[in-house]
């Protein structure tokens, strides 16, 4: 039997945990809400106006504070993440489902170290990553922009994607798929009817994870990001070299709810399945 | 055979297998001869069961059928088609898996109306069938349930259902029964009989259970490491059986390895370690055989045995009561065990004997099997 101290000696490091972890989110999305245009840390009323500043709308925490010179800039970098995040999962998805398939499906020579190759990009540091996407564009003469973001985000995230499938793929029982072409389906058929339906919280799920990981993502788009492509993570990242404003508290607190809403369609989804 | 008559089987025959040769590279190294040149025919309307230990071969050459397996020599034919480069999902057949593969994410009516579905047939009609197979098989109402809120004896009757909604020529049946209680078992192998009996489609079987094969089959296919030993009918099996495998393999019984010697009306089986078995007479001496000795031809031998009878000295080491009948545990003077079962008044005078007491057994000498020495020792 536990003694009473060590009791409450284990729920005070649960608690500490807690704090440790979501104090700083917690005063980001407070601070946020602060009308202290000088010093952000203290606290002298409630406001919306950083959320209408960062949206290019007047406020009354007038101009000379107002950081984002320029919300066109703002806007054009959430624009960008997007279109990035979006094609980037699309592509990953497909093709990191394939991939899956492939490696379930078939066996061949070599498939351990193939399945190696494809874990890599994941555990590679992220410095390295960009740095050779760097190298390779400049190299062949690929311009840097919206496209060379893609095609980098696409290296590895289809890993992301692959390994996310594949443990879905792990646990399918592969007799529904012989089921289903002994009554009369074909490959299609079965892929449509049986198999899709089967790993779809698998790939929904890896679909998530890219998105979210190419919103996210700033070290290896800050190599391939051209001059007049830049991301939100990218920025941000300049805005915070110039010291750190009340604006960026806002697009942090709207960063997260995003990002929570797409977690919890997430977890939605694999209850429903 | 002559040609208008092979013709004339080959008509006859639902599905065919000829010398089918399949091996796989064995995961530690090496290769594995699942079929070993496996000839089979299969007539309309028959149930034909494949029987052997695990490994024997019978399980590829079902899915050899069913095209999930390719063959690496001879052929399969369905209904006289050769299947030789046809994909599963375009042959005449259909399979209930051995875990019953049912589709998780699709209701009863889904999986059972899967097959009708996929061949695009009219929903009106489809419905119809999906009501009729299910009703038939004794789940009328089930359409809207999720396999998982069905019990392990109903996910079998809905793969049934899908099977069979079909009408293939062929059913396959990969040890359906396997993962059922006992009970359960028993009342779906009289279940399966009577609906192919009503179906009037060949029904191939797998197990390696043999009494569920003597129970349903009209012929018994029993394969040993990738060969068939014997096809034949359950009784023929049991009674007269062609290997000393098919011998041990199905039903109780004791085997004496020895050779044929005497005069023809008074022949003796003599065993290496020198164990006299009288034979039937007839039996021509010089010949190398094995005798199959089974419990019910064992009684209590008379004090003066008649020459019709072979008599056994043995020690009796066990008596079993197992309500309709009575086993007696008995050891030979070469250590072996021989069980006797007798029936009528042969089991009152052994029910006397005390264990550990020396008993004579007796046995008609016409009745035990006498298998004869193939050349290559099988």
């Amino acid at each position: 039997m536990k003694r009473g101290w060590v009791k409450r000696l284990l729920s005070l490091h649960g608690v500490l945990f807690l704090v440790f972890v979501y104090a700083p989110i917690v005063m980001v999305v407070v601070l946020s809400f602060n009308s202290n245009p000088i010093n952000m840390m203290i606290w002298s009323g409630f406001t919306f106006d950083w959320y209408w500043s960062i949206l290019g709308y007047p406020t009354q925490l007038n101009e000379q504070t107002l950081y984002v010179e320029s919300t066109d800039q703002l806007l054009g970098a959430v624009k960008n993440s997007l279109i990035v995040a979006v094609s980037t999962t699309t592509i990953s998805t497909i093709l990191g489902t394939m991939t899956a398939l492939a490696l379930y499906r078939y066996r061949f020579r070599a498939q351990r170290f193939y399945q190696g190759l494809l874990y890599m990009p994941m555990v590679m540091p992220d410095i390295v990553l960009g740095i050779a996407l760097l190298v390779f564009f400049v190299g062949f003469g690929v311009a840097l922009g919206v496209m060379s973001i893609i095609i980098g985000h696409c290296t590895f995230l289809i890993s992301y994607v692959f390994v996310v499938v594949s443990a879905r793929l792990a646990g399918m029982d592969d007799t529904l798929e012989q089921a289903s072409a002994d009554l009369g389906a074909n490959e299609w058929v079965t892929f449509r009817r049986i198999t899709l339906p089967q790993i779809l919280p698998g790939v929904i799920g890896g679909a998530l994870l890219a998105f979210i990981i190419s919103m996210d993502d700033l070290v290896i788009t800050y190599f391939i990001a051209g001059v007049d492509s830049t991301t939100l993570p990218v920025f941000i990242y300049g805005m915070l070299r110039r010291g750190v404003k009340p604006e960026i508290n806002a697009i942090a607190t709207l960063m997260l709810t995003l990002s929570f809403i797409i977690a919890t369609l997430g977890l939605y989804l694999r209850r429903r399945h | 055979m002559k040609a208008d008559e092979e013709a004339q089987d080959q008509a006859a025959s639902i599905a065919e297998v000829r010398e089918a040769v399949k091996r796989f590279a064995a995961p530690e190294g090496g290769i594995v001869t699942a079929l070993d040149g496996v000839s089979l025919k299969v007539r309309p309307s028959e149930f034909v069961t494949l029987l052997g230990p695990s490994g024997c071969g019978k399980t590829t050459l079902l899915r050899a059928i069913s095209g999930f397996e390719e063959l690496d020599a001879g052929e399969v034919r369905i209904a006289g088609a050769p299947m030789t480069g046809v994909p599963p999902h375009r042959r005449p057949v259909n399979t209930v898996f051995q875990n019953y593969a049912l589709f998780p994410h699709l209701s009863v009516g889904d999986n059972v109306g899967y097959g009708l579905d996929v061949a695009g047939v009219p929903r009106a009609e489809r419905n119809t069938r999906v009501g009729e197979t299910l009703e038939r098989i004794g789940l009328d109402g089930y359409e809207r349930r999720r396999p998982d809120q069905l019990s392990g004896g109903q996910r079998q009757r809905v793969a049934l259902a899908r099977a069979i909604i079909n009408q293939p020529k062929l059913l396959l049946l990969d040890e359906p029964l396997s993962a059922l209680d006992r009970n359960l078992r028993k009342a779906m192998q009289l279940e399966l009989k009577n609906l192919q009996h009503d179906l009037g489609i060949c029904f191939v079987f797998v197990t390696h259970d043999q009494e569920e094969a003597l129970t349903m089959s009209d012929r018994v296919a029993v394969l040993n490491a990738g060969r068939i030993e014997q096809v034949a009918a359950p009784e023929t099996h049991y009674h007269r059986p062609a290997t000393r495998f098919v011998a041990e393999f199905i039903g109780d019984g004791a085997l004496f390895s020895g050779r044929v010697e005497g005069p023809a009306k008074d022949p003796v089986l003599v065993t290496a370690d020198g164990l006299r078995f009288a034979v039937a007479s007839g039996t021509p001496a010089g010949q190398e055989a094995t005798l199959l000795l089974r419990p019910e031809h064992l009684e209590a031998a008379p004090k003066s045995p008649r020459a019709s009878h072979g008599v056994i000295e043995a020690r009796l080491e066990q008596s079993v009561f197992l309500g309709a009948l009575h086993q007696f545990v008995c050891r030979l003077a070469n250590g072996a065990t021989i069980i006797a079962a007798p029936t009528g008044a042969g089991a009152g005078n052994l029910s006397e004997v005390a264990i550990g007491d020396s008993i004579r057994l007796a046995y008609r000498r016409d009745q035990p099997h006498l298998i004869p020495e193939v050349g290559d020792g099988a």
